[in-house]
């Protein structure tokens, strides 16, 4: 009995020194750890004592504020543009995320399970368009929306960004690795191809579907470029292009930083709440 | 048999919405930049087929030669610097256990975050009533002209997309690192290899794959920066940031010369494709 219990009592003692040596040899690298993140996180930090500095007092970085305020923050939440600019970003995230996984699972199941002439051809056209930089069509993208009529309209700013080749081919991949045998049994109890992909294939995919419904809501709220040429008033423009129109000159910085500081909230609350998913998939997924 | 008749047309009827929206946005748009390039497409719709005429006033253009050589400098320095802190930030985190996930978290933070935020709080940042000019003045050091002198400006705009961006490299770098058995490691170390030693001839190799992958994805990000230099210079001081996309944007969307801007996309392209073939170049033989 007395050996049984003074052994693990040794070994987590030797577990313990043996810490102890290597936190001897890495506690330096530790200290440039914690130096690097620190250094790293403090333009955000900076950016929130400013936002929360009262308007045209001294602050950061000439000295720490006297008192903290939330007036700047309300006065940019109270101003239309804002408000308009920040409904027009969930409106552009949230409509792409949902019609990109629904277009993309069903493209991805297609690819993956199903048989139908030029399907090879397809993909690879698909992937092979991942080779050409959306800036790089940006002139004809506009010229063609615009003759559409689409210039300064939703539609025009959402539909052009829900071709996503990123998007088919990750579907398409994990919906590979489902067995064969899921689908075959749903179709010889006579349901029918819809049914399928909606009972079988959303299902099982959920996990793959939130990670790129993540990745595609922070494309989509931080994208700047097409919501910039194609959003030319209030009524459509995005809140990072509308953040650009607003100019230090005119605006006291206290302003501008909680502009800023608001604009950054959805994008930390996914970090916050889904970092270790966003972290994975990166690392399994390569996704950008 | 019934199945196999029906899986041609619901294969096709489930690729039909991407098919739709590739072949209108992003295929049709494609062969379009080509096509547009070859007129002087201007803003009323109007155009006349030049031949190759665009294709000459480029290399007649002095601007355009001046961009290109912007656009190379800026990548050769954002490339290896972003590297380098990825590669230091994931070995860090790699050697280090203690809360470890609290400064990957810290340093994965700005990625999720846009380049126009990065762009809002570093402009402040590089001003001369800004953060780092504060510092310095405490210091009695300075004020830099960080965004004033063209020589500096390149640098202090790729520091901004390598703060933004490094999170993404570091995690794909971090797995890598975890892939390689640690019996490697360990065995070297019973023969008396040193840390350094262990890196240069186990780590270092065995990560070659991944690090050729970062050096290409961001390659390719270094040749598509637009946000930052749009929010922080505009293309100035004296075309110094005028980079290939910005010079799509400006004869594009500020001269409304849409055929010479397809022009500049053309050469964007040539790059990122040139870019991408070499990297497949190279996975291939890696597996072969």
């Amino acid at each position: 009995m007395t050996i049984t219990a003074s052994r693990p009592v040794a070994a987590a003692g030797a577990v313990r020194a043996a810490r102890r040596r290597r936190w001897r040899t890495t506690w330096p690298l530790a200290a440039l750890l914690a130096l690097l993140s620190v250094l790293t996180v403090s333009p955000f930090v900076a950016m929130f004592v400013v936002a929360l500095s009262p308007a045209g007092r001294p602050t950061v970085p000439t000295r720490w504020p006297e008192s903290l305020t939330l007036d700047n923050i309300t006065r940019v939440l109270a101003s239309s543009g804002f408000a308009t600019w920040t409904l027009n970003s969930v409106i552009y995230a949230g409509v792409s995320v949902v019609i990109i996984l629904l277009t993309a699972s069903m493209a991805g199941y297609a690819f993956a399970k199903k048989r139908f002439p030029g399907r090879e051809a397809m993909f690879w056209t698909f992937l092979a368009t991942m080779m050409v930089p959306f800036q790089a069509t940006l002139i004809p993208t506009f010229v063609l929306v615009n003759s559409l009529n689409g210039v300064d309209t939703f539609w025009g700013l959402i539909v052009p960004t829900l071709a996503n080749s990123q998007a088919v081919f990750l579907m398409r991949q994990f919906i590979l690795g489902l067995p064969d045998e899921l689908f075959d049994a749903a179709k010889v109890d006579g349901a029918s191809e819809w049914r399928v992909y909606w009972t079988i294939v959303v299902p099982l995919t959920r996990p793959i579907l939130a990670t790129l419904g993540v990745f595609v809501f922070l494309w989509h709220w931080n994208d700047f470029l097409w919501p910039l040429v194609v959003g030319q008033s209030d009524a459509t423009r995005t809140l990072t292009v509308g953040l650009t129109t607003l100019r230090t000159e005119e605006l006291q910085l206290s302003v501008l930083m909680s502009s800023a500081a608001v604009s950054v909230v959805p994008c930390l609350l996914v970090f916050f709440l889904l970092q270790r998913y966003l972290v994975n998939s990166i690392a399994m997924t390569g996704l950008k | 048999m019934r199945h196999r008749l029906r899986d041609p047309v619901t294969g096709l009827l489930f690729v039909l919405p991407v098919l739709v929206l590739f072949l209108i946005f992003r295929i049709f748009p494609s062969l379009g930049a080509a096509g547009m390039s070859l007129t002087n497409w201007n803003i009323g719709g109007e155009w006349d087929f030049i031949g190759a005429d665009n294709y000459a006033r480029l290399l007649d253009d002095v601007n355009f030669w001046l961009s290109l050589r912007v656009t190379l400098v800026y990548a050769a320095v954002y490339v290896p610097l972003t590297l380098l802190v990825a590669l230091g930030t994931a070995l860090l985190l790699h050697q280090v256990v203690f809360m470890r996930g609290l400064f990957r978290g810290m340093l994965f933070l700005p990625y999720v975050t846009s380049f126009v935020l990065a762009g809002i709080i570093w402009r402040w940042i590089y001003e001369f009533d800004g953060l780092i000019n504060g510092l310095l003045a405490k210091a009695d050091l300075g004020p830099v002209a960080f965004l004033e002198q063209s020589a500096v400006v390149l640098p202090a705009l790729a520091v901004v997309s390598v703060w933004k961006g490094f999170g993404y490299s570091m995690l794909i770098l971090l797995a890598g690192l975890k892939s390689i058995p640690s019996s490697y490691l360990e065995a070297a170390t019973v023969d008396g290899a040193g840390a350094w030693q262990r890196f240069r001839r186990i780590t270092l190799p065995l990560l070659k794959p991944t690090i050729f992958f970062v050096l290409v994805i961001e390659t390719i990000s270094a040749f598509q920066t637009f946000d930052t230099i749009y929010v922080m210079t505009g293309g100035g001081p004296a075309r110094a940031t005028y980079t290939l996309i910005y010079g799509i944007y400006d004869h594009g969307f500020r001269s409304f010369d849409f055929g010479y801007a397809a022009t500049w996309g053309m050469v964007l392209f040539a790059i990122v494709l040139v870019v991408s073939l070499v990297q497949r170049r190279f996975l291939d033989r890696g597996n072969t």
